[in-house]
């Protein structure tokens, strides 16, 4: 067992060989902990909402107005106006995911302009851009599940895309999204699962590898 | 004598072979920050700030819910930010030529829009991916691999930015409109603007870094900031004097249209002349000043048209520069920059090098000064306690500027420039003070 004084987290280059710090790169180094830090307010807000949130994207017609509704957007709405403080855990979920994919974003761009992709490190990156995919995927899962006008707009495109691809486009929307087209509404129940259970089982079994390496190799630095 | 005293010194107190201790029995050990408390305490700094910047925005900017989804879409689809740039592919991919191969085969594939655009967003993670195995070369800092740093630029302002502001070509449209209600920023405009910034960045940002490790870029810089004023003075005469230049209706405006392109086109032309004719320095100078004129006398124009503007003379001015962004807003502006970062003064570039010690201690094994002087024996690395002004000052005049240092290092890094730096810097400390001693 290690004595107290001796446990500390690996040390950076600078601190190793006593460099003059290059102060003006420092700042960036912390774009990878934000990103995880956001990813834990992610999990804590998105555990909260999945009490609340009913994945059901099937059209409905309100009885009262006659507009066109969904079970989904209607547990929007209770969470939104109902539940209390459930505005709070939205906005929080909602805010964390756009800090999480702007510091993954920028993150990435920290690696790329101080080359510290190069040997040994290339595995790292390789899981960086994956993770930095399964980030993006995750986003844009997110913002198909609220069942509105937007979510309608992204599965459109989203559909239009995979169909797009050779030879198994159909396929693979079928795949995807239930269906060749958004009107049944599957798409909802189909992300909504990729959402909270595959994303975050792959993503958080990658992260781990991802800070692993990380720990393991040191913090690659301009030097 | 003298060869047995030297020889007597070098092994004083050394063992033969690497001075230096390495693995865990290492006695010179240097911890790092430890975990807890320091580090902990830092991270929740950080953590606490960036949940509180959450809190802050939930409560005061609410996400949007919308309507419900139905059949019926809006005419305006705009995605979240992060897939704009995918969003913009998309809506560019229809200039690429439609066609489909494997016909009545199962590969049938369809090159339609949405297939270009599904190819164009997939190039950047393909050049991710691919990326470490390409690129094996082992400079790190972006001034020392100024075609990874110039290339990720532009490929950022290509495939990010300007993709995310064409996949909202229907505001910009609407948004900005000439007098005669023509976009100001049509999509021809916006198309090159695939092209023309990411180039225009790129070759100014390896322009600028290649002279911040003090290489001369003149034969850069002629012919690109010449042909860039090329550039401006060709459009600006065409538009001036063919008589499809100008529209019927802007030509009441010539006068005002001429001003305009005359305060953009003059500072290009100047400080491509002195890129071409004068010394660095003056070329510096005039960069600077070019530059800094150019852009106050075309606010203070813009200010003035905007003041005095009786007949909406400053509709059609726009109506001019907007639509040629690309050739006479941009151009100038990089042709002026791109002079000055290449023709400015780097600074502290020893400092710069200096950094990449990692401390080997080769060059102190090699230094024949540390083997003589009684003071270096102590395990002083002349060089680099130098630069890290840890000396009372008697090692940077005891070096004999020999380069052994250089010749062994690993980093390859010029020590003896620095030295004569430093020396020559004192010198003229001294100059500057009449003489005298400091």
């Amino acid at each position: 067992m290690l004595e107290t004084d001796q446990r500390q987290v690996p040390r950076s280059h600078a601190e190793k060989y006593e460099l003059k710090t290059i102060w003006y790169w420092y700042p960036l180094y912390c774009l990878g902990g934000i990103s995880f830090v956001a990813f834990i307010v992610l999990t804590i807000t998105g555990i909260l909402l999945g009490f609340f949130y009913v994945p059901d994207g099937r059209l409905e017609i309100d009885a009262t107005s006659g507009n066109l509704t969904n079970p989904a957007w209607r547990s929007m709405l209770t969470i939104m106006n109902v539940i209390p403080f459930g505005f709070i855990i939205r906005g929080m979920h909602h805010w964390a995911a756009h800090i999480m994919i702007a510091a993954v974003f920028l993150h990435m761009c920290r690696v790329y302009f101080t080359g510290a992709y190069k040997k040994p490190r290339e595995l790292n990156w390789l899981l960086g851009v994956v993770l930095m995919l399964i980030t993006v995927l995750f986003g844009y899962s997110g913002y198909l599940l609220p069942a509105n006008a937007l979510s309608e707009g992204a599965a459109n495109i989203g559909i239009n895309m995979t169909r797009a691809s050779p030879a198994i486009g159909d396929q693979l929307a079928i795949l995807l999204f239930g269906d060749t087209n958004t009107l049944s509404g599957v798409y909802i129940l189909r992300w909504y699962w990729v959402h909270v259970f595959i994303l975050p089982l792959v993503g958080t079994g990658l992260m781990v590898l991802h800070m692993g390496l990380v720990w393991l190799q040191g913090v690659a630095e301009p030097h | 004598m003298q060869i047995e005293y030297v020889k007597g010194k070098i092994m004083e107190g050394r063992q033969s072979g690497f001075p230096r201790q390495y693995g865990p029995e290492r006695s010179d050990h240097q911890p790092g920050i430890p975990l807890f408390p320091q580090e902990a305490t830092r991270d929740l700094v950080v953590t606490f700030i960036l949940v509180a910047m959450m809190f802050f925005l939930s409560a005061f900017v609410t996400p949007f819910l919308g309507p419900a989804r139905g059949p019926q879409l809006s005419e305006l689809i705009v995605p979240d930010w992060y897939l704009l740039f995918s969003w913009g592919l998309l809506k560019v991919a229809d200039i690429f030529p439609q066609f489909t191969i494997g016909q009545g085969t199962p590969l049938k594939t369809e090159f339609s829009a949405a297939f270009w655009g599904d190819l164009l967003s997939g190039i950047p993670v393909i050049f991710l991916l691919i990326l470490p195995f390409i690129d094996r070369g082992r400079e790190a800092r972006p001034a020392k691999a100024p075609v990874r740093s110039a290339f990720g630029l532009a490929f950022l302002i290509a495939w990010i930015f300007t993709s995310s502001l064409y996949s909202i070509r229907e505001v910009v449209a609407q948004r900005w409109v000439s007098p005669n209600g023509a976009a100001l920023i049509p999509d021809f405009t916006m198309k090159w603007f695939f092209i023309i910034p990411p180039v225009l960045v790129g070759l100014t940002s390896y322009i600028a870094l290649r002279r911040l490790g003090y290489q001369p870029m003149r034969r850069w810089l002629v012919p690109y900031v010449a042909g860039l004023a090329a550039i401006v003075v060709a459009q600006s005469a065409w538009i001036l004097f063919d008589p499809a230049g100008l529209g019927v209706e802007a030509r009441p405006f010539t006068v005002e249209i001429a001003i305009a392109l005359g305060i953009i086109a003059v500072p290009t032309v100047a400080v491509a002349a002195a890129v071409l004719l004068a010394p660095e320095s003056t070329a510096r100078k005039v960069s600077t000043w070019a530059g800094a004129l150019g852009l106050i006398g075309f606010l203070a124009f813009y200010g003035g048209v905007a003041y005095l503007d009786q007949p909406r003379a400053l509709g059609w001015v726009l109506s001019v520069l907007w639509p040629n962004m690309n050739t006479l807003v941009l151009i100038p502006m990089f042709a002026v920059l791109t002079a000055w970062l290449g023709t400015r003064r780097p600074y502290s570039t020893y400092e710069y090098l200096l950094n990449e010690c990692y401390q080997c201690g080769k060059c102190h094994t090699v230094c024949p000064v540390t083997k003589v002087e009684d003071d270096a024996l102590g395990g002083l690395n002349l060089v680099y306690n130098t630069f890290k002004k840890q000396h009372d000052g008697v090692p940077l005049w005891t070096c004999l500027a020999c380069d052994a240092c250089s010749a062994v290092c690993p980093l390859d890094i010029q020590y003896s420039d620095y030295i004569l730096e430093e020396r020559a810097k004192v010198h003229a400390r001294m100059a500057a003070d009449g003489g005298q001693r400091e």
